[in-house]
């Protein structure tokens, strides 16, 4: 029998099945061949060592495939897809801004989160107030005047498509047609539930703080001790277009505004006003808010006067507030439509959120 | 997420990706010798492979030959900039111990890739898909080869490049 050429002689050494059996009893029972067999055995080893990595592939595959889904896209459509050198250097400047901005829409508003007393009705309007930040550090919490329960999950969390991000809220969660340059790929999808606020009114410690900030107390109605309000705000749900560096891009989020309601038949007006006269509560603040319509409807959202500049504008009819950073990293666009908010918000210019705020479908 | 709306991805590539980027990017690494760019690599085939209308069942062939094309296209533009980068340093100072250590390291890792990139491309693929786990009916299927040549272009490959490094080393 003549002997098996070396190229099934390698593969003896791998796949020794895939050898016929008269030629595997061959090279058992022949010196040269068990020789070659050798020979090819010491090149594999060596050939194989030379090709190992010392390092392993340790290999992230959810992101590898987010990288690979969010280039897919820029490819498909090579207009949105170019300047993103340029996004880069502003995006990673502002990333607390955002990220603040995100936080806004998802609970609500930042104004609920961080002082509750301030709504107390059903938002169908919003306003930015600015405030200087060292007053906004100022405000009294909450609790100094009463039992502060909250109920409810705050926490944020992602969900895989668009669809359960409206399942899970309720809300149609709008999709932008347009995209402005820079911001590709396919967005990641965010949830929060609703989140309630229970304050219950204790006359008791609006006199002791009134008393430790040696203020004089304006006279209380007689009713209100004991009083409960509920704030709630949400559920809310976000897409948000990533960048590469890992701050979002783009955010596209819409939440169920604040509302409040009482236990008591306290007004809007006179809960505002007891609130809004409580020490520890700055004039200008005071004034600045008592100037909003008594209706109970308007949510004021605290602007730090030496950061952001605000304007209006119309979406589709819907008034409309713009924030933008002095700086310029940072623009958002919110406005509210029966009782829904909608926040447009990114490292863009003020004219590319609101591009993308009119095109929501 | 892919968008199968907009039609221009594949709608198996998710399943595809997470079955076999891990093989791609071994591919990828064994001709490169490190991992650093053995993801980029994988990320360029995957785009490639999501374009394509292979059928999924040669996907693992496919993209793994694609992966090797890639990763030995690259080692070869990197050896002509390493080449002139050479002709830079040279004109520099000696190199302190230390470092020449660490670029003896580098040195050994790149003998053994030019000597693969300087195979036979059928050959060199060939190597590289067996050492990364695929059975000779694959690499057969894959490259286009008939099934009982596939151990002879493996072993070829092997012994010329064990020779390749032996006159490379001792030539040094």
């Amino acid at each position: 029998m003549r002997h098996p050429d070396e190229g099934l002689l390698r593969r003896l050494l791998d796949e020794p099945a895939g050898v016929a059996a008269p030629d595997r009893e061959h090279v058992a029972g022949c010196e040269r061949c068990l020789a070659e067999v050798g020979e090819i055995r010491r090149d594999a080893e060596l050939v194989r060592t030379a090709l190992a990595t010392d390092l392993e592939p340790d290999v992230d595959l959810t992101g590898a495939w987010h990288r690979l889904t969010t280039s897919a896209d820029g490819v498909r459509s090579p207009s949105a897809a170019t300047p993103i050198g340029r996004r880069r250097g502003r995006t990673l400047r502002r990333p607390v801004v955002v990220a603040v901005a995100a936080a806004l829409v998802m609970t609500g508003a930042g104004a609920a989160a961080a002082n509750g007393w301030l709504e107390i009705f059903r938002t169908e309007r919003i306003a930015a107030v600015s405030f200087d930040p060292a007053d906004l550090n100022a405000l009294p919490d909450l609790a100094a005047y009463g039992d502060v329960a909250v109920t409810g999950d705050p926490e944020i969390r992602e969900v895989t498509t668009r669809a359960a991000a409206e399942t899970a809220t309720g809300l149609g969660l709008p999709e932008p047609t347009t995209l402005p340059s820079g911001v590709d790929g396919a967005p990641t999808y965010h949830v929060a539930d609703e989140v309630s606020v229970t304050f219950t009114f204790s006359a008791d410690r609006v006199e002791a703080a009134a008393a430790d900030a040696g203020e004089e107390l304006p006279p209380l109605p007689a009713d209100l001790d004991g009083t409960r309000v509920r704030l709630s705000a949400g559920p809310g749900a976000a897409a948000v277009w990533p960048h590469a560096s890992g701050v979002p891009a783009l955010i596209v989020g819409r939440a169920v505004a604040p509302t409040a309601s009482s236990t008591s038949g306290v007004t809007f007006e006179t809960m505002r006003d007891v609130l809004l006269s409580l020490p520890g509560v700055p004039d200008d603040v005071a004034r600045a808010l008592r100037t909003f319509n008594a209706d109970g409807s308007t949510l004021p959202l605290p602007v730090p006067a030496d950061q952001v500049e605000t304007s209006s504008a119309d979406v589709d009819g819907d008034d409309a507030t713009v924030f933008r950073t002095r700086d310029g990293t940072v623009a958002a666009v919110a406005w509210v439509d029966d009782g829904v908010m909608t926040v447009v918000a990114g490292p863009l210019g003020d004219d590319e959120v609101l591009a993308v705020a009119r095109s929501l479908e | 997420m892919a968008d199968p709306e907009r039609g221009a991805v594949r709608p198996d590539l998710e399943e595809v990706f997470r079955r076999d980027y891990g093989l791609v990017v071994g591919v990828a690494a064994r001709v490169l010798g490190s991992a650093d760019h053995a993801e980029d690599v994988a990320q360029e085939v995957f785009l490639s492979f999501g374009r394509s209308t292979v059928p999924a069942s040669d996907a693992r062939g496919w993209l793994s030959v694609a992966a090797a094309h890639a990763a030995l296209n690259l080692v070869r533009s990197g050896r002509r900039r390493a080449r002139r980068e050479e002709a830079v340093a040279s004109a520099s100072d000696p190199l302190v111990p230390d470092v020449a250590d660490t670029v003896l390291k580098l040195e050994e890792r790149d003998r053994v890739r030019s000597a693969l990139a300087a195979l036979p491309r059928k050959q060199s693929i060939a190597l590289v898909l067996r050492h990364s786990g695929l059975s000779y009916a694959e690499i057969a299927e894959a490259l286009d080869l008939a099934p009982g040549s596939v151990g002879t272009t493996v072993r070829r490959a092997e012994s010329s490049l064990r020779k390749e490094l032996i006159r490379d080393a001792s030539s040094r």
